[in-house]
């Protein structure tokens, strides 16, 4: 799971509506994966990006070779430099989650992910 | 087929991209006959004089539904003299192909004709130059299913997949969807076109295989295109997780459809008591969340309404839906406010078939995230109006009441 996968799931158990996202993460081993650098997606994505919760991920220990760090500010769309998109390219896009839970902060519900992929079931008692 | 385009690079665009096209020619001439066509084409000379001289070439002379023999092609070849084309001939590699095209009815449903049966209906025939041999086609055999390094019963064969991924305008720096993946047919034709794609089943099962990779992943090795994949999910699209709407450019997927594999979604069938404890749910390691089936009418529309929200305004939705080929009505496609039909194209199976809907979103306006909730199905459709694909799996198995004995 890429982290972009992160930045947009929030937990859905019934009744977790408000402060269930970003999911917290524990026990998590990543690996550093390729993708191709387009800033065309990027600034397509960049309204859906909640910028407190970017920097935070940029620094979880989990990422190989040091936090990414970027920006106190969310700079506009338009004055979006390179150096910026490939920062934010390399958070979202270019770390690959292989195990590990995250865990929501309002609700307490964990959703685990093995072999890169993210268990986002919900038990019965918490469908709608 | 005819059609215009503005520019010869356009018609080179469509070659790269189109799966059905074999070629593309500079449309010269065509004719009831070949005197007719002629007739067209010696007037047409400002077209082909400007190859008269200093070209290389050579001629080809095809039919749809029809083999043409050597000595015909030569006699086609040789009505042509007028056109006194004095540069040499070139076989292998010649600069300017000239190409003839022979259009034959198909008798009834017989659709090749054997050799030696002479020839057929002659409808008409086409003539032009040669601009563009069709690509795309060679990704049917690059993504056959048979030399797939990891495929299930349910994958969607190669041609019907790159058509699919057509049909979402799929390309660089797009973000496109599959929230019934299963062994991931569609992500890696979509992604073979450049977008980034994403992939959730109920079922995590399909999308790992027994591999220590999943086995999407180990597919999307193979083409070359895993660094496109970024994420695979499990969970149930009637409750997904996903944060927001306008996330996607568009949403590709073959819904099961009850005959090799079934739908299901997460609760327990209405009446029947949970088994386990509220403590037990809570441990994810052991704990298997109940599902219950997932009538097709009803996932149909949930689809449709989901991906109005999920999609950004102008992304498009692409998806099957099998008919009951007797019963279809125009009516039974879902209608939802802000999504447009763009195409319905069947492909018929006698009787039943499949139709490859394509949608487009239309509205700009943010909604909230819809609730798929079990519902009457009727309630949702205009009217309280039935389709006929309510209860695909029992009518299919049914054998849609013609061919009892016949499943």
């Amino acid at each position: 799971m890429r982290l972009i996968a992160h930045h947009i799931l929030a937990c859905h158990a019934k009744g977790c509506t408000s402060n269930n996202f970003p999911l917290k993460f524990s026990d998590v081993e990543s690996q550093n994966a390729e993708a191709e650098f387009s800033p065309d997606f990027l600034k397509g994505f960049y309204p859906k990006i909640e910028w407190n919760v970017l920097i935070t991920t940029a620094k979880e220990k989990f990422i190989k070779f040091g936090e990414v760090s970027l920006p106190e500010e969310q700079p506009n769309l338009e004055d979006l430099d390179e150096e910026t998109l490939k920062k934010i390219h390399h958070v979202l896009l270019e770390i690959d989650v292989i195990t590990g839970k995250m865990s929501c902060p309002n609700c307490g519900h964990i959703y685990p992910i093995m072999s890169g992929i993210p268990n986002m079931l919900l038990a019965e008692h918490e469908i709608a | 087929m005819v059609a215009e385009v503005e520019d010869e690079e356009h018609a080179r665009i469509l070659a790269k991209r189109c799966v059905l096209i074999k070629s593309v020619l500079e449309f010269f001439s065509s004719g009831a006959s070949y005197e007719a066509l002629h007739l067209t084409n010696r007037n047409k000379e400002h077209l082909w004089a400007p190859f008269q001289k200093n070209t290389t070439w050579k001629f080809s002379v095809t039919g749809y539904n029809q083999t043409i023999p050597k000595y015909r092609q030569r006699d086609v070849v040789e009505g042509f003299s007028y056109m006194a084309l004095k540069g040499p001939v070139d076989l292998a590699n010649p600069e300017q192909e000239f190409c003839c095209f022979e259009e034959y009815s198909s008798k009834g449903k017989e659709a090749l004709r054997p050799k030696y049966d002479g020839d057929g209906n002659f409808i008409c025939v086409y003539f032009g130059r040669l601009i563009a041999k069709g690509q795309a086609r060679n990704l049917i055999q690059k993504y056959d299913v048979k030399k797939r390094a990891y495929y299930g019963n349910t994958s969607m064969d190669a041609e019907m997949s790159l058509l699919m991924a057509n049909q979402t305008l799929s390309a660089n720096g797009k973000l496109i969807y599959d929230p019934f993946v299963g062994t991931g047919s569609m992500l890696y034709t979509v992604a073979e076109f450049g977008a980034y794609v994403i992939g959730s089943d109920i079922d995590g099962r399909q999308m790992r295989g027994k591999g220590k990779e999943p086995g999407v992943l180990s597919s999307a090795g193979q083409y070359k295109v895993a660094s496109r994949i970024l994420s695979l999910l499990t969970f149930d699209v009637t409750n997904n997780p996903w944060r927001c709407g306008g996330l996607f450019d568009a949403i590709i997927t073959d819904p099961p459809y009850g005959v090799r594999a079934g739908a299901k979604r997460l609760g327990r069938k209405p009446g029947v008591p949970s088994r386990d404890s509220v403590a037990a749910m809570r441990d994810p390691d052991t704990y298997i969340p109940p599902t219950h089936p997932y009538e097709l009418s009803m996932l149909a529309l949930d689809l449709v309404i989901l991906s109005r929200y999920l999609l950004k305004d102008g992304g498009r939705l692409v998806f099957f839906l099998p008919t009951v080929n007797d019963e279809y009505k125009e009516v039974d496609i879902p209608v939802v406010e802000g999504m447009e039909l763009v195409a319905n194209s069947l492909e018929n199976f006698g009787a039943w078939g499949r139709r490859l809907i394509t949608m487009v979103k239309k509205e700009s306006i943010t909604r909230e995230a819809p609730d798929l909730r079990p519902r009457e199905c009727s309630e949702r459709y205009l009217d309280h109006y039935v389709p006929a694909h309510r209860d695909f799996r029992e009518k299919y198995f049914a054998g849609f009441n013609r061919n009892p004995d016949v499943p």
